[in-house]
């Protein structure tokens, strides 16, 4: 019988068709020929003559692929268990992908594992990653960020107290007239005015601020104008320009707001413009002690102050921005800043030094946020590691099913690159879909992660999903990708043929190889848990010891009421007085109330008044002889209400009003009178002037500026040295029940005494100390969800790793049992097998956790970065953990029938 | 025009109908078409393998036709090609078309003629 296909197959072969399709051709043809050929031999024809005959069909040497080409071209592309290369590289990839679909079509399951641990761990990447993009990287919203940067004075004397102080006004003139490093410079102090809006009398947060500051800012109205330089000057500045937020929510976003007059303070104010919606001027905790901006400001206004009534020296509290000029260099401007404030000191005559810090915008902005938030950054990662881990070694437990499937291939001329890419296009895939359900898990993220986030997280407003964030999100959902599958992928590729086709299916046992890989891999996983774990014990115990911190107060049954005295009513101290005087009796005789008190600012909610205090025979020339105290005005029963121990003397009664006379704290006393009785001393005190005062008694420390701050020096006195204004205040109630129940008793009677009195807030004081650690217990909460998620996504890997293995041993373990093993033996072995790499994992962890602890030891509170109980807690969890993961699937093991293994070959 | 162009030209045309209406009633296969194609024009159409086989690949390609690999006892297998629901309602129009043109024809050559 003559050959047919080699001469169909020569004239095919211009086509560079795939072998398949070349072949069936070939075939269909070869039988054509054929038939032909058995015909003409039937009509008698010679065989040599019928095979020339039958030839002559194939009609020449090209008409053939001729008329295939037109057909063929696009239609049957190698098949893709062939897995030959293939010229078309696109063709080969969509191939893949369309195999990578079947493949986890197959295997709903498991799909839906990958998918959703994918999901939870690039979303919360991306969720965080959102907030380091808004806070950190982005940006700040104004023109050029780059060049602004935040001007703050230093008086070298009192750098043991402050560092640095903001800046003061008559400086401000001087450095706008004198300075050529600056474009422009602008300041700005916060302040809060009475405004009775839609839901009653409020009090609003604004800031005063130079002509200036907006230009400097490159922030311009969105609507109407920006104040005139004329407005700086007292008398001409009452005007105001809104926020965006607050002209939406209080004027309902209507523009013909500008040019209309608003009342503030019980005075007329006009309405000159609105600031776009994407202002966001840094709040207090932004830019540096001693300023003071509300996070949400409602207005701007122009300074209207006079700067010749200011202290060269003193009354430092204006946060100052400045543009440099381009080109100009911090230490350029600031060797520039220092000679012009050397003139300024030696005009002062004060014999004070002057100096200033110039510091970028961005990074006074940033600075304290960025360290917490990398570590959460980090934290997140790893978690999202410890989901690549358990990926890796879900596809690592399939490998031995995909090894004949890849042997096959290999077989038929697959090559090793091709089949890594098809294994990396199933996990591409897996990623790709995890990480656009990931996207959609993060939007919502965001948003309740911006709801939880403390107050002091700066530029939170500004937190979203942009197109960073995307970029972010589609990179790590791909990185993640390569990470889980490139081990799988190796594996199969580097499977030999002959091996995987030789052993059944059922048969094809884990290497040995690959079971030390998955080993490995739980080790790793374990280490990143108890590293997170112990990270986050760290800061649970940070946050616990700083609750459990003597305030040197009872916070407990304690409600603290905060009000505001409209300036318009309440002009001078002594009308504050009365006031407080008449609510103080009122609120004493309500049912339930043990005791009462009021204090012009509460401890722990902010820095309040800071003054120079010393003693009358010091040269008030070196101001270092003069240490800083903070100084609040309270109630004779003030103290008793917060039970503040009075340690010495006596506490001031109603009938000392109108002397000078002082209750200081224990440390005040060490510090002025060591060894020595305060009582009956006399003190100066730089406020508003030097004045004299005596000492009359000496109460404990309490923690008055922050939780994690050694308690200050504080100066109480029963009235303000001066008359002309009266002060907002809290008032404390001590009630014998819990003190929430008083809140509206209290808050009536408030309202009778006077209505037009706001009440900015009404809480119990536990919830203000709460309140003063909100941002380590924000840190905490997130460090530790992400530590609880590790540890389970770890104890799912050891739980998978071991159960699998005990799996695929059962006929191992029955010939054990058979040959006369006992069932503890048998769980004892697995047991050791699958803790050996929890217990490598653990000791790597905690080795790795000493290191880090000492990068995030700023962020800890009163425990070291190797707490032995930290330690030891996390090692008994994790090992705890560990033990179990490994125990339910070992009990599995022994368990195992020997006749049932044995049957299942 | 010379016989051989004349009859390449009339092939092109009128192949795809005479594949389909072979195959209408049963499948078969190729060889059995081309035989079939051989003996019911008196010999006077004849299509080889370099045309017949690209032919009944673009037929199947544009899903008219199946081809089906079909052993039968004591024989090579041979792909049989069978008609589609498409290929059929495909092959109804062109013998729609075919019956009007040659009609068409008709009338005009015998109007010529009469």
């Amino acid at each position: 019988m003559p050959e047919w296909k080699p001469e169909i197959l020569r004239r095919l072969a211009p086509l560079k068709l795939s072998s398949a399709r070349e072949a069936e051709i070939a075939d269909e043809l070869a039988q054509h020929l054929e038939d032909r050929y058995q015909e003409l031999l039937l009509t008698r024809q010679s065989e040599d003559t019928a095979f020339r005959t039958a030839i002559d069909e194939l009609e020449g040497e090209y008409l053939l692929a001729q008329g295939l080409r037109p057909v063929e071209r696009d239609w049957y592309r190698e098949p893709v268990a062939v897995g030959k290369d293939s010229s078309n590289v696109f063709s080969g990839i969509f191939q893949d992908l369309r195999y990578a679909l079947r493949m986890l079509q197959k295997s709903p399951g498991f799909t839906a594992i990958a998918v959703l641990t994918l999901a939870l761990g690039i979303g919360a990447n991306t969720a965080i990653f959102s907030m380091v993009n808004g806070v950190l990287l982005r940006p700040l919203a104004f023109q050029q960020p780059q060049q602004l940067c935040v001007i703050r004075e230093i008086i070298p004397q009192l750098t043991k107290f402050y560092p640095t102080f903001p800046a003061n006004l008559p400086s401000f003139r001087i450095w706008k007239r004198e300075l050529h490093s600056f474009e422009n410079i602008g300041i700005a102090n916060g302040i809060s005015i009475h405004f009775i809006g839609r839901g009653g009398a409020i009090e609003l947060p604004g800031a005063k601020v130079s002509s200036s500051l907006l230009e400097t800012l490159g922030t311009y109205p969105a609507l109407g104008r920006n104040f005139r330089a004329d407005e700086d000057d007292p008398g001409r500045d009452h005007e105001v320009i809104l926020t965006n937020s607050f002209w939406r929510s209080e004027f309902q976003a209507d523009p013909a707001i500008v040019g209309k007059a608003i009342t503030l303070n019980s005075e007329s104010f006009e309405v000159v413009g609105v600031l776009p919606a994407s202002f966001h001027f840094p709040q207090s905790s932004e830019l540096g002690a001693l300023t003071n901006f509300s996070p949400r400001l409602a207005f701007l206004k122009p300074l209207g102050e006079d700067a010749s009534q200011f202290d060269a020296m003193g009354d430092l509290d204006y946060a100052a921005i400045g543009r440099l000029r381009a080109g100009v260099s911090l230490a350029q401007a600031l060797s520039e800043l220092n000679v012009v404030q050397a003139q300024i000191a030696k005009q002062a005559n004060e014999h004070m030094d002057l100096r200033a810090e110039i510091i970028p915008l961005a990074s006074e902005v940033l600075g304290p946020a960025r360290q917490g938030l990398l570590f959460l950054l980090a934290a997140v990662g790893a978690v999202l590691l410890i989901v690549c881990v358990n990926l890796a070694n879900l596809l690592l437990a399939r490998v031995p099913r995909r090894m004949r499937e890849a042997a096959i291939r290999t077989a038929l001329g697959a090559s090793r690159a091709r089949l890594v890419r098809q294994m990396l296009t199933e996990s591409l895939l897996l990623g790709i879909l995890g990480g656009a359900l990931g996207i959609l898990l993060a939007s919502f993220g965001v948003s309740t992660l911006v709801r939880a986030a403390p107050p002091g997280v700066p530029r939170l407003a500004e937190v979203s999903i942009d197109g960073r964030v995307l970029l972010f999100a589609i990179v790590i959902s791909v990185v993640t990708a390569a990470l889980f599958g490139i081990l799988p992928a190796w594996q199969v590729a580097h499977t030999e043929p002959l091996d995987a086709l030789k052993s059944g299916a059922t048969n094809t046992t884990e290497s040995r190889r690959t079971r030390s890989l998955r080993s490995s891999l739980i080790g790793l996983e374990v280490a990143l848990s108890t590293v997170l774990l112990i990270l986050a014990g760290l800061f649970t115990s940070s946050l616990v010891h700083l609750l459990r911190v003597n305030t040197g107060f009872t916070a407990e049954h304690i409600l603290a009421t905060d009000v505001d005295l409209p300036p318009r009513s309440y002009p001078s101290n002594a009308a504050g007085q009365r006031f407080y005087d008449q609510v103080l009796a009122a609120i004493r005789t309500l049912p339930g109330v043990r005791s009462v008190g009021w204090i012009n600012q509460l401890p722990l909610a902010g820095e309040g008044s800071v003054s120079a205090i010393g003693l009358p025979s010091t040269n008030k020339t070196d101001a270092s002889n003069f240490p800083l105290a903070d100084f609040r005005v309270a109630s004779p029963d003030y103290f008793s209400t917060m039970e503040i121990p009075v340690i010495a003397g006596r506490i001031y009664t109603a009938a000392d009003r109108g002397r000078k006379l002082a209750v200081i704290s224990q440390r005040a006393a060490e510090r002025l009178w060591p060894g020595n009785d305060p009582n009956g001393q006399m003190c100066v005190i730089n406020w508003g002037g030097w004045k004299t005062f005596q000492v009359i008694g000496v109460v404990g420390d309490i923690r008055t500026v922050q939780m994690d701050k050694s308690p200050v020096m504080m100066v109480y006195m029963q009235d303000l040295p001066f008359d002309n204004v009266a002060l907002g205040g809290s008032i404390v109630v001590r009630t014998m029940m819990d003190p929430s129940g008083a809140a509206s008793a209290v808050r009536e009677a408030i309202n009778k005494i006077d209505s037009n009195v706001p009440i900015t807030a009404l809480r119990p004081m536990t919830e203000v100390i709460s309140k003063s650690v909100d941002t380590r217990r924000f840190q905490m909460r997130l460090a530790l969800l992400f530590a609880v998620c590790a540890l389970f996504l770890a104890s799912l890997g050891i739980f998978g790793v071991v159960g699998y293995s005990v799996e695929r041993r059962r006929q191992e373990l029955g010939i054990r049992m058979a040959l006369g093993a006992a069932r503890h033996d048998l769980l004892r072995m697995v047991l050791r097998q699958g803790m050996t790499p929890v217990t490598v994992g653990l000791a790597a962890g905690v080795v790795t956790a000493l290191f880090a602890g000492r990068l995030i030891g700023s962020l800890l509170f009163d425990i070291s970065a190797n707490d032995p109980v930290t330690l030891a807690t996390v090692v008994l969890v994790v090992a705890g953990v560990g033990l179990v993961a490994c125990f339910v699937p070992a009990r599995r093991a022994m368990r195992v029938d020997p006749i049932v293994a044995l049957r299942y070959e | 025009m010379d016989e051989t162009t004349s009859q390449v030209e009339w092939k092109k045309g009128s192949a795809e109908l005479l594949i389909l209406s072979l195959v209408e009633a049963r499948p078969r296969h190729g060889y059995e078409i081309s035989k079939l194609i051989e003996q019911r024009s008196g010999g006077s159409v004849r299509f080889h393998v370099a045309s017949l086989y690209p032919l009944l690949y673009r037929l199947e390609r544009r899903g008219w036709l199946v081809g089906r690999w079909v052993e039968k006892s004591g024989q090579r297998r041979r792909r049989y090609y069978r008609l589609t629901r498409q290929g059929r309602s495909v092959l109804a129009s062109q013998l729609r078309g075919w019956r009007e043109f040659v009609a068409g024809i008709n009338r005009i050559t015998e109007a010529e003629n009469a």
